[in-house]
């Protein structure tokens, strides 16, 4: 162990302050680099680390901040930048006589978002921290502080930079606000468990805050993590004085309020903006006799997302199970077409219905697992907060999950077979992440709950061998059918209870596994989660859409006194008059008044949104408004579905368009009479300049959802299939949304949309074209500056697939650009492209 | 820099709901019933969620020729520039954001089909980024009446001919990343995307200048974003 390591939460010890006004005051400025100044300014950089030794710091950062491929391009002066920088550390610590000091090599932000909300890659940031960590721990740094990170993710990839490319202990300090948040959305309790789960040495925030409004959150870290914290504020709050920033405070008060900060549990404590050696020294003499507070093992169970925090063992935890293509064919079907809207789709419902967290499982033999694992993985996080379980039996697919996931997961599964144990638990070690341990083995699923549990012990055993405490196991007792073996249900539920009582240790369930091969399924299941509740289940991985088990549930927690006054109890089924088992509809139920026998619904402000026997359970709270509102305003309407569609209520469409073949309408004459003539309406009122872009989208989303309808009624397309368009987004571009309007309106028009997404390179779109023998191509840019990868796009297409059409549009787009690039159509919006497509590709007749 | 719990007033909210129609398109028509209940279903859900954070710093501005100017290391090459700047010695450069609330609601809204809902968020993110840089203008107004000194208008890289590329040394010169967390892509787009920074002239004189957009801005009569006449929307 270096010594370092040794003295880390033990002692406690300073870092640096500041360096920027530092070098400004020698003649930085602004906008020059500050790290080529290890090349031109030696004796200025290694006077700075010798007077931070001097004054009481243990620890100095290397001028590295910004030094990295996007800041300085040609690595060789890269090289000798970072180089440099240690030895400038390493002879200021010289001078100032110490040899007990330590050289951080000191890696900031790349400037750059990562994908998906950004356009930096994983891999690509990884690689530009990995190359600076070698150069550095070459010199002979002594450890690597990873600094000022507003986004965890980005914080992640610089961690497995320095863990992948060196062996010294590695620090990370974030940015958060005055409320605890970092910019991306990160918090402490979810940035903890994450940097805990890849093992770093200490962690901590600093710049952004002065000492004052730090202490909370400094407090937070120190209860939250079980390792040394670190805090670095700045100079007091930032403040503009004639149009100079300057800091709040001076350096006796500074060294005063660290004083809370070191009694609070805090480790090292070191200084940030406007910061200097006396701030250093007199914080030193301020805080050396407060003692340390030994550092606890939390012993927490948690996993998070990139923002939330979800801990296990308090309330049960809902896992969605809705994400796994095993048994859906429109899953499986999704997954082969590469349809991530849909399963971003299933997750944001589950979220909705209630899950906690979401089960990931997207094997199928025929896809690339890894690949997909990836994308997936990225894509949800990109909208939703839930923590996630990566479900894989490919352990390939399992490390690109955890390499790319932001948090720490969940990891489905590994077993007490050898090789399982051998695979995924170096795994866990390396990328954080609580592990479902399934409690079988060479010898298969023991009968007894005796034969579980020990299997569970091994598990247990075997993991603490790779350092993963047991907090970060949740041992499954596997729910196997009642209808072969009557006595299964009370084997799974002894498993359970031993495992919390006697190894203490929580516990996961696939709980609809019970009932397979009976009828009614939903009556067992909900009956069995119940029971297993009761034994102490932690976690139970169902369906959130599912009416019953979230009734068992919910009944759970207010029987169980986990459910104060009833109110989520009362808040779930105050409204539900008509509460039957089964599964939710994703919307409000079917509406009854054209099977009633009359066309007078919309008439009737009075009518209620949710119809009558209509299982109403999870359905849209706002569709009684909704109603309401249409009614009044339509009274007398002659055709509700087609006004639903014109004023672009969803949920209403949807009930319409039920109602309408409830009452034996022609499916088809739903489409024709109804739907594509209320479109076309909006359509031309668009083009018009009476009705607006919100209008004709909600217009649009409203017929979707009729389309819908009429489609799962009669099995097959609703509507004429009129051809396949590709839409993108062009390389370098990271703004969809033009994109995503077009695509709406080009589906509702009868077009299948091939949506290849934002950023996208020009040999996917060839190549797609190709592959899927596509007659056009519709491609969006935002920016002037990306109409360049726009051009290059069409200009390949022209090269490999000279018979593609090309509309392009967007904000900066204009008919001359347009012409210049040589596209083949400039549309103004997205009613102009629909019009095009039914120009050129054959329905030009409406 | 951080400002959290900062919050519009009743006041502003008006506003912020008027502009948010403007960029939704409405300018001569209102808006129908169940646009208004789309509009009200995010705007308040989306003021909750932003975090505002800004910086803004002043410096002695170089004029090296005509249309060059310098401020610290950074050298702009600006026709528009030299108008916008006439008559000022100094320059204030800001960069402000509202977080990233507007960019995770509308990647939500359309993966889950709703893209209406998404172009509302964007609108109303607009509403909301260009109310926060207000408040940031007029605390800048204040400290520069505080030293007897005016303002002009704001003026951000890509306005007029001043290059989109002079970002990379903005970002540089204000440690845009670093003090407020926005980062730039390869093609020069700020992440969060409702983020604006800016040049603002500081002089020794009142120009009586207009202190918004669209007032100065010479595509202000074919804009369709213009809100010059959106005070004869019928509201």
């Amino acid at each position: 162990m270096s010594r370092f390591l040794e003295r880390l939460g033990k002692e406690r010890l300073y870092w640096d302050g500041g360096t920027g006004s530092l070098l400004q005051a020698k003649g930085l400025k602004g906008g020059e680099l500050p790290e080529r100044w290890n090349l031109t300014r030696p004796d200025v950089l290694v006077d700075v680390a010798r007077s931070y030794f001097a004054a009481g710091s243990d620890i100095v950062n290397t001028n590295t901040f910004g030094a990295n491929r996007l800041h300085y391009p040609d690595a060789t002066e890269l090289e000798s930048i970072v180089r440099a920088g240690v030895r400038h550390v390493k002879e200021g610590m010289r001078q100032a006589g110490r040899t007990d000091g330590y050289v951080a090599l000191d890696i900031g932000p790349s400037g750059r978002l990562l994908a998906p909300m950004g356009d930096l890659a994983l891999e690509d940031a990884i690689a530009l921290f990995a190359e600076v960590v070698r150069w550095g721990a070459d010199e002979g740094a002594d450890l690597v502080l990873v600094e000022t990170m507003s986004d965890s993710l980005e914080a992640k990839t610089a961690v497995l930079a320095a863990k992948e490319n060196c062996d010294l202990p590695v620090c990370v300090t974030c940015v958060y606000d005055a409320g605890g948040k970092m910019l991306t959305g990160g918090t402490v309790a979810s940035v903890v468990p994450m940097l805990e789960g890849l093992r770093v040495d200490a962690l901590g925030l600093n710049c952004s805050l002065g000492p004052v409004q730090m202490l909370p959150i400094a407090q937070e870290l120190a209860e939250t993590a079980s390792m040394p914290v670190i805090c670095s504020p700045n100079a007091g709050l930032p403040r503009s004085e004639g149009g100079k920033t300057v800091y709040d405070l001076t350096a006796d008060e500074f060294a005063e309020a660290m004083r809370d900060i070191a009694a609070c549990g805090v480790s090292v404590l070191g200084g940030c903006c406007g910061t200097t050696p006396e701030f250093i020294r007199r914080t030193v003499e301020e805080t050396r006799e407060i003692p340390m507070k030994p550092i606890e093992k939390k012993h927490r169970t948690v996993v998070t997302s990139f923002s939330r925090a979800v801990e296990i063992g308090g309330r049960p935890v809902l896992v969605g199970e809705r994400i796994n293509p095993t048994g859906k064919k429109r899953f499986k079907q999704a997954l082969r077409d590469q349809d991530i809207d849909y399963i971003l789709e299933q997750g944001i419902d589950q979220e909705e219905a209630g899950a906690d967290i979401l089960d990931v499982n997207v094997g199928l033999p025929e896809i690339d697992e890894v690949r997909m694992m990836e994308t997936i993985v990225t894509r949800l996080q990109g909208v939703l907060a839930l923590p996630l379980q990566l479900d894989t039996t490919d352990a390939a697919a399992l490390e690109r999950g955890l390499r790319v996931y932001n948090g720490k997961p969940m990891i489905n599964s590994v077993n007490g077979k050898e090789e399982s144990l051998n695979t995924v638990l170096p795994l866990a070690a390396k990328y954080g992440g609580v592990v479902v341990g399934l409690t079988l083995d060479e010898t298969g699923i023991p009968a007894t709950a005796d034969g579980r549990v020990a299997i569970a012990e091994k598990i247990i055993k075997e993991a603490e061998k790779y350092g993963i405490p047991k907090e970060d196991i949740i041992i499954d007792g596997l729910a196997m059918t009642i209808s072969t073996d009557s006595g299964s249900a009370l084997t799974t539920l002894e498993t359970i209870r031993r495992v919390r009582c006697e190894l203490g240790v929580q516990t996961i369930l696939g709980v609809s596994n019970i009932s397979f091969g009976l009828p009614q399924r939903e009556i067992i299941n909900a009956s069995f989660f119940a029971m297993a509740l009761r034994e102490g289940l932690s976690c139970g991985i169902i369906n959130p859409n599912s009416t019953a088990m979230m009734a068992a549930f919910r009944a759970y927690l207010a029987l169980s006194g986990q459910d104060e006054n009833c109110e989520s109890y009362v808040a779930a089924y105050a409204d539900k008059k008509d509460y039957t088992f089964g599964l939710a509809p994703k919307t409000a139920g079917v509406g009854t008044a054209y099977a009633a026998g009359g066309n007078t619904r919309a008439g009737s402000p009075g009518a209620s949104a949710a119809g009558t026997g209509a299982p109403t359970a999870g359905g849209s709270t706002g569709a009684s408004g909704e109603t309401g509102t249409a009614g009044g305003k339509n009274a007398g309407g002659k055709d509700p579905l087609g006004d639903a569609v014109s004023f672009g209520m969803e949920t209403r469409a949807a009930e319409e368009a039920r109602a309408l073949l409830a009452a034996g309408e022609d499916p088809l004459a739903i489409v024709n009479g109804r739907l594509i003539p209320a479109l076309d309406a909006v359509g031309r009122g668009f083009e018009a300049g009476t009705i607006f872009l919100p209008q004709l989208l909600m217009s649009a989303e409203a017929a979707k959802a009729a389309f819908e309808v009429v489609k799962s009624a009669i099995g097959t397309g609703a509507q004429e299939q009129k051809g396949r368009v590709i839409l993108a987004t062009v390389k370098g571009d990271i703004h969809d949304i033009g994109k995503n309007i077009v695509k709406v309106l080009l589906e509702n028009y009868g077009y299948e949309v091939l949506d290849l997404g934002k950023d996208v390179p020009p040999e996917e779109i060839v190549q797609t074209a190709l592959r899927e023998k596509i007659r056009l191509v519709g491609l969006s840019a935002l920016m002037t500056t990306t109409v360049v990868s726009m051009e290059e796009t069409i200009r390949q297409l022209r090269r490999e697939a000279p018979d593609t059409l090309v509309v392009v549009g967007g904000a900066v787009m204009t008919q001359e650009y347009a012409d210049a690039i040589g596209a083949d159509c400039y549309a103004k919006d997205a009613m102009d492209t629909v019009r095009y497509a039914d120009r050129v590709l054959g329905n030009g007749d409406r | 820099m951080t400002d959290n719990g900062l919050l519009p007033t009743e006041e502003e909210r008006k506003k912020i709901l008027k502009e948010t129609f403007r960029y939704l398109g409405y300018r001569r028509t209102a808006p129908d019933e169940e646009v208004r209940r789309a509009v009200s279903g995010v705007l308040p859900r989306l003021t909750a969620a932003i975090e505002p954070r800004e910086i803004h710093r002043s410096f002695p501005l170089q004029r090296m020729q005509k249309g060059i100017f310098k401020i610290e290391g950074m050298e702009l090459h600006s026709r528009s520039l030299e108008r916008n700047l006439a008559g000022c010695g100094e320059v204030w450069l800001m960069a402000a954001t509202i977080g990233y609330a507007p960019d995770r609601m509308a990647a939500r809204a359309s993966a889950a089909g709703h893209v209406s809902e998404a172009v509302i968020v964007q609108a109303a993110g607009a509403a909301l980024i260009e109310w926060w840089c207000g408040r940031v203008n007029e605390s800048i107004r204040q400290e520069a009446l505080a030293m007897g000194k005016y303002l002009r208008p704001r003026f951000s890289p890509g306005y007029g001919d001043l290059p989109l590329a002079c970002q990379r040394d903005f970002f540089q010169v204000m440690g845009v990343t670093r003090y407020v967390g926005i980062t730039l892509t390869e093609s020069l787009l700020m992440m969060p995307s409702k983020s604006v920074t800016a040049l603002i002239g500081m002089a020794e004189k009142d120009a009586g200048c207009l202190e918004e957009g669209c007032e100065v801005c010479p595509k202000n009569k074919t804009c369709v974003y213009s809100r010059l006449d959106v005070g004869k929307a019928p509201n």
